[in-house]
C-alpha cells in the first residue's frame, strides 16, 4: 500500500470514528464523555487533513492553483489503489 | 451547503472487473431502497421536523447516504472498466450497455428508472420516522441480498461496511421516535401531528 492511501486510510478511520459520535451526540446531547472524544477525534482528524493537503494536495476546498483536477478521483483505483 | 470532500467514505478498490457484480449492485445507487432515495427520502424529510435532534439527525444521515451514493458509484464503475464486447454479450449485461455503455445511471436492477415514488415524505413526525426505519431495514435486506450473490472480497468489503451503516442507521432513528414521544401526550401519540399542529407538543 502506497504512503498516500495509508494516510488517506488514516484519515478515514479517524474522521469514521468521530462522525459515528456526532450522529450518536444527535440523539444523547447531554452524553459529556462523548462530546470531549468526538471533540478530540476531529481536532486530529484536522490535523491529519492539513498534514495530507500539505503532501498530495487538496482533499477539501480547492487551494491555489489547479492542484484540484489532479488524479486520483475518489472512485478510481489504480493498481496500487488510490482511494 | 453542501462541500465536497474529495475522498470516499471508505475505499472501493476492485481488482477484477465483472460486470454481473454490477447489475446486481447498481440497485443501490438507483433502485427502490438504494442510497439515493435514502439521501432525497431524509434529506426532504426534515424541513417539518419540528425538534432540533430529528433535525439534526435527517440532516447528518441524508448526508452521509451521499457518501454511500458516491460509493456505490465507485464499485458499479469498477466493475465495469476496461469489458470487452464479448465479456458485455456474455454476461448478460447488454440490456444496460445498449442504453448507458458503461455510465452510471440510477435504475434498479432489473431496470426500472430511479422515481421519486420509492420515498415518502408525508410532513408527520411519527409516519416519516417509521418510513425511516423501515428503510433502513430494506436496504439491509438488499445488502444481505448482494453478499448472498457476490462473493469476491474486494466488492464485498465496502457492501459489509455499507450493510453495517444501515442498522447504525436504524438505531438512530428508533431513539429519534423515542425522543419525538417523550414530548407528545403518552395517552396519545397520534392525538395531533407535531410537524403541523405546533400547539400539542408539550
Amino acid at each position: 500500500m502506497n504512503k498516500r492511501r495509508q494516510k488517506l486510510l488514516t484519515i478515514s478511520r479517524v474522521q469514521f470514528a468521530a462522525w459515528e459520535l456526532h450522529l450518536y451526540l444527535n440523539t444523547h446531547p447531554n452524553d459529556s464523555a462523548a462530546t470531549l472524544r468526538y471533540k478530540e477525534l476531529e481536532a486530529e482528524y484536522q490535523r491529519l487533513v492539513a498534514e495530507f493537503e500539505q503532501e498530495f494536495g487538496p482533499l477539501t476546498l480547492p487551494a491555489q492553483g489547479n492542484a484540484w483536477l489532479n488524479d486520483p478521483w475518489p472512485w478510481e483505483n489504480t493498481k496500487e489503489g488510490n482511494n | 451547503m453542501f462541500q465536497y470532500e474529495k475522498k470516499l467514505q471508505f475505499p472501493v478498490n476492485i481488482k477484477t472487473p465483472n460486470p454481473v457484480y454490477a447489475k446486481i449492485i447498481i440497485s443501490q445507487f438507483g433502485g427502490p431502497d438504494g442510497e439515493l432515495a435514502a439521501s432525497l427520502r431524509y434529506l426532504s424529510q426534515r424541513y417539518a421536523m419540528p425538534y432540533n435532534e430529528l433535525k439534526g439527525l435527517l440532516t447528518d444521515i441524508g448526508t452521509e447516504e451521499l457518501n454511500h451514493l458516491e460509493m456505490i458509484g465507485a464499485i458499479v464503475f469498477q466493475l465495469t472498466r476496461n469489458l470487452s464486447e464479448a465479456e458485455i454479450k456474455k454476461s448478460g449485461f447488454y440490456d444496460y450497455f445498449v442504453d448507458h455503455t458503461t455510465g452510471i445511471y440510477p435504475v434498479s436492477s432489473s431496470g426500472t428508472p430511479f422515481t421519486a415514488a420509492y420515498i415518502a415524505s408525508k410532513g408527520d413526525v411519527i409516519s416519516d420516522l417509521h418510513e425511516d426505519l423501515a428503510a433502513e431495514q430494506k436496504a439491509r435486506t438488499t445488502y444481505d441480498n448482494i453478499l448472498r450473490l457476490v462473493d469476491d472480497p474486494d466488492v464485498r468489503e465496502p457492501i459489509k461496511f455499507l450493510r453495517q451503516r444501515e442498522i447504525v442507521h436504524y438505531q438512530r432513528f428508533g431513539e429519534g421516535l423515542r425522543l419525538a414521544t417523550d414530548r407528545l401526550n403518552s395517552r396519545n401519540f397520534y392525538a395531533f401531528n407535531p410537524s403541523f399542529d405546533v400547539k400539542c407538543n408539550k
